[in-house]
């Protein structure tokens, strides 16, 4: 066991945020915002979606911002050693499980889909996207239809097990190669001249491509129907519901989308923060990151994708494609939609292209908390720590892969309710048991701003009031309400039945996910030995 | 689309738009970090 040692730093303030920006920029930008704006009361919904970033968003990112830089001063990247920072309790490593378990889990299958958009963007580009039939008195599922079968031709060329094991496609499987290659080739390469050399090449060219592709969809006309132009696309979205406002749910989702946009809780902030010096500015840095974000978002994301939709297959047939799912829209509907405009292969390729980029500045930053776990606190360089995770996602990325519903159920923990979970324990960690006032001053020291002292209260009171309340709402609404359904149905044999019943998929991801987090556990433990053991013969 | 969808977009993008231009703005001026604490 090594003990504390020299730590990489950023390279420079703008290479710092556009690292953090792309580490929060993601699919969910461009797939997920206008997909849950659409369905929960268009321009209405903005009023929640602003509240909860004023609530959770921009708090719980200066949050991780400030534990991060405070643990890097002290050796840690990773939140066990980041938690113990502000905790000096035992307990508070183990707490810090999370915050690498978690982006563990969602990495072994973001790569997975962040291939699907570098796959989709080559096979733009040589031209092997299916064509649109004609638009005309046909039905959106059947437009579509030649695009969704291929996109289950790719994913899922072969099924076995009565379709429980699954064998992706050549080209699936050979862009999820390249994929993992990339991701692990950059994290050799550390901090600044890995992670923010990319950020610093991605972001601006993720930032012109969507550009791009906005002015393209603002220039389309009305290609189908005089009816449905660009400008029906921008009311379909922002044309406000106000009974939406009255739905406890549409207050939930704009809270989740919040939540996930700006990548909070998974520990990556933390860990990008950690390589900050002691006077670095954070408050300035944390609210541009997060403002970088909500460009792309609200700007950028909610341009190009359902404004598109609704001019090619109209206000009912965006529906239709908005209550599909993002996916469906990103991978079956723009593809449609692209073959069907001159030069389309190029801004096909576009599109895929800046999700890729989304993607692949999202994923390293998933992995780097793991990285910095491994160096920090048993000494490895990150060349034997990038390889050893390499090997690991080569190995255990074949559960979201080849098995049925594997990829659904590490989301829903991990990707869903870990997140939640852990933010919660982050905010309460650095404002009651750390001290609000100590984690003021921390937060602006070297800070090139000052944020209102209403932010301190809103953090230490609302903020995990709220998290509370989304994580309490979602334990209702996705575990017990389903499971009072069933049992309600078939009694409570059915429903244990059913729940024993889920799948290989299903059981072998939710043994992935304890089998780690013991993992971890252990390892957390054997680091700390060493640590003690360390200081006794100094 | 109506006035209400047209303000939405205005105040939505106006928002958003100002606080990334004034952030950036902030960070590319370089002017060094104050302890504000």
């Amino acid at each position: 066991m090594a003990g504390p040692r020299k730590r990489e730093h950023w390279g420079s303030s703008l290479g710092l945020i556009l690292a953090m920006a792309g580490n929060a920029v993601g699919l969910g930008n461009f797939l997920r915002f206008p997909v849950q704006a659409a369905k929960n009361g268009g321009g209405a919904f903005m009023i929640p979606y602003f509240i909860s970033f004023i609530l959770i968003g921009l708090p719980l990112m200066w949050v991780e911002w400030t534990i991060g830089r405070r643990a890097g001063v002290l050796g840690h990247g990773s939140t066990p050693g980041a938690y113990q920072s502000v905790w000096h309790h035992p307990l508070a490593k183990y707490l810090g499980i999370m915050g690498i378990l978690f982006p563990l889990v969602i990495v072994t299958y973001y790569t997975y889909i962040e291939s699907w958009c570098l796959g989709y963007s080559i096979l733009s580009v040589v031209g092997q996207l299916p064509k649109m039939p004609a638009l005309h008195d046909i039905a959106v599922s059947q437009v579509l239809k030649p695009f969704a079968d291929f996109l289950s031709g790719y994913m899922d060329a072969r099924t076995f097990m009565g379709g429980q094991v699954i064998i992706p496609s050549v080209a699936c499987y050979f862009f999820f190669l390249v994929t993992l290659i990339l991701n692990v080739w950059i994290l050799t390469r550390g901090v600044t001249k890995g992670i923010e050399l990319l950020a610093k090449f991605a972001m601006p060219a993720l930032f012109i491509m969507a550009g791009v592709l906005v002015v393209r969809v603002f220039t389309l006309g009305a290609p189908v129907n005089p009816d449905q132009t660009p400008l029906s696309g921008m009311a379909f979205l922002w044309e406000p519901q106000w009974s939406a406002l009255l739905r406890p749910s549409v207050w939930l989702a704009a809270a989740g989308q919040i939540f996930f946009t700006l990548s909070l809780g998974f520990g990556a902030i933390i860990t990008y923060a950690s390589y900050l010096n002691e006077k670095d500015d954070i408050a300035l840095n944390g609210l541009a990151t997060a403002s970088a974000n909500e460009f792309a978002e609200v700007i950028l994301g909610g341009s190009v994708a359902i404004p598109a939709a609704v001019i090619f297959f109209g206000v009912v047939g965006a529906q239709e494609i908005a209550s599909g799912g993002s996916f469906s829209l990103g991978f079956v509907t723009m593809p449609a939609i692209f073959s069907h405009i001159p030069f389309g292969m190029i801004f096909s390729a576009f599109w895929f292209g800046l999700l890729f980029f989304a993607g692949i500045t999202s994923s390293v930053a998933l992995s780097q908390p793991i990285i910095a776990f491994l160096e920090d606190e048993f000494g490895w360089t990150k060349l034997r720590a990038a390889l050893t995770l390499g090997i690991f996602l080569l190995i255990f990325t074949h559960i979201p892969i080849m098995l049925k519903g594997a990829l659904d159920e590490m989301d829903f923990w991990a990707g869903t309710f870990g997140l939640v979970f852990g933010a919660t324990i982050e905010v309460i960690l650095l404002m009651w048991l750390f001290g609000s006032r100590k984690a003021w001053d921390e937060l602006h020291r070297g800070s090139a701003i000052k944020a209102p002292r209403v932010f301190m209260y809103i953090t230490k009171f609302v903020t995990p009031v709220l998290l509370l309340v989304i994580l309490g709402a979602w334990a209702v609404m996705d575990i017990i309400m389903p499971a009072v359904k069933t049992m309600l149905a078939k009694g409570f044999g059915g429903w244990f039945m059913g729940f024993v019943g889920a799948g290989v998929g299903v059981w072998t991801a939710r043994l992935f996910m304890v089998l780690i987090a013991l993992l971890f556990a252990w390892l957390i433990k054997l680091a700390w030995q060493g640590r003690e053991n360390q200081e006794g013969e100094s | 689309m109506s006035w209400q969808g047209w303000a939405f977009v205005i105040i939505a993008w106006g928002v958003v738009g100002f606080l990334f231009l004034w952030c950036f703005y902030k960070v590319l001026r370089g002017k060094k970090g104050e302890d504000n604490s």
